[in-house]
């Protein structure tokens, strides 16, 4: 277990009084603060250590406890000892912010005062009233995405089972009440906060609701028309193709694209792109028939 | 009275250590709404994530309800501007995907 530097933290050297301590403590703390800082997670932990170093900086008694033993905190518990023989109940006002996922403080700060919720030796700590919100990142396939369909996420420990609606965006977050951190006192759950990251696909490009395909077309078909039959993400379907379709051209297919999101029965289109592959190898009789073709 | 929906504005103040002008002064800046019923005050659950928000706030870093309400639509910025930019990002993965 390290030792952890609480001077070095706030940016002080051990001489720093009281007013230096809180004013480098709310300087930093406006800076690094989780909620001025949203899905930070840098900012978070930061934060944390910031709040571990004011909880001792900040309390005459900790602190000297810590500047004797900081670095020796394995003699610490001798301290304890005297300290508790002094009757020093070492009241405290705990800090109520609980920050991040973690919670709690260092095990470094765990083993010199205790656990962090009977810090304080009161239990003065405020109780928490709502839990805290959790987030989560979970990756799907575009095809996953195309389909609404149930997921089972573990989440801190927890199976949980969700509905991803079709139509899902990457990067969309979605909110999932009451699966968060429990609450206090009878306090609501917090949230979970559920980002998708979607795979791109192989074949399909996404543009909001609407799919792009490219699909190779031989020439013959593309000059003399025919049909062509292509895959969506709803089967396959036949496409009739006009004679002189040129190269990179493209045809909508109406409703045949991604679901819109949370709108039942609602769709994008596809737009499906030419691709005209000249033939090669050509026989001899075939390039004395394109010399025909092209003198006419 | 007090309910899944609704916590009284008291319950409120003791769980959170603050007092009922901080309640009222975010009120009176139109930064929360409370509702009465039978004469008693109500935050409503929806809000709360909001409201906690701004306790800290005001607790960690001394903030007063006026510069409470600056962050707040700060931060609801930077919230637009990051779904703008989730928005942007798929457009240019439209783009640089393989064709």
């Amino acid at each position: 277990m390290p030792f952890v530097d609480y001077y070095q933290i706030l940016g002080l050297d051990k001489s720093a009084d009281e007013k230096a301590i809180k004013n480098a403590y709310r300087k930093l703390a406006r800076k690094y603060h989780p909620d001025l800082n949203p899905n930070d997670k840098e900012a978070e932990k930061k934060f944390q250590q910031l709040n571990e170093a004011n909880e001792v900086l900040s309390d005459p008694e900790k602190r000297k406890k810590y500047d004797k033993y900081g670095e020796n905190w394995q003699h610490s518990e001798e301290y304890e000892r005297a300290r508790q023989a002094r009757g020093s109940a070492g009241q405290q006002q705990g800090q109520w912010y609980s920050g991040g996922d973690a919670g709690g403080f260092s095990d470094f700060f765990e083993s010199m005062f205790g656990s962090s919720s009977g810090f304080g030796g009161g239990g003065s700590r405020q109780a928490r009233f709502r839990g805290q919100d959790y987030q989560a990142e979970a990756n799907l396939t575009l095809r996953d995405a195309y389909e609404t369909h149930k997921q089972t996420l573990t989440v801190n420990g927890k199976n949980i089972r969700i509905t991803v609606p079709a139509g899902i965006e990457n990067g969309q977050t979605i909110k999932i009440a009451g699966h968060g951190g429990k609450g206090s006192n009878g306090g609501p759950d917090g949230d979970l906060f559920l980002t998708f990251t979607i795979q791109p696909d192989e074949k399909f490009r996404r543009s909001g609701n609407d799919l792009h395909y490219k699909v190779d077309l031989d020439l013959y078909t593309a000059i003399l028309g025919g049909e062509l039959v292509i895959e969506t993400l709803s089967g396959k379907v036949k496409l009739p193709i006009k004679p002189e379709t040129q190269n990179g051209s493209m045809v909508r297919l109406k409703g045949k694209g991604f679901p819109v999101y949370k709108k039942e029965g609602q769709f994008g289109d596809l737009y499906v792109t030419f691709d005209i592959k000249i033939p090669t190898n050509l026989t001899d009789r075939q390039k004395e028939l394109f010399t025909e073709l092209s003198k006419s | 009275m007090e309910n899944d929906q609704l916590i009284a504005v008291e319950t409120f103040c003791t769980y959170y250590n603050v007092e009922y002008s901080f309640v009222e002064s975010l009120q009176h800046n139109d930064l929360i709404e409370t509702v009465f019923v039978n004469e008693s005050q109500f935050i409503q659950l929806p809000q709360l994530q909001k409201i906690e928000r701004m306790v800290r706030l005001h607790h960690d870093l001394d903030i007063n309800p006026e510069g409470l309400g600056a962050i707040h639509t700060l931060l609801d910025r930077i919230d637009s501007l990051d779904r703008e930019i989730v928005l942007l990002r798929n457009k240019l993965r439209f783009y640089e995907a393989p064709q």
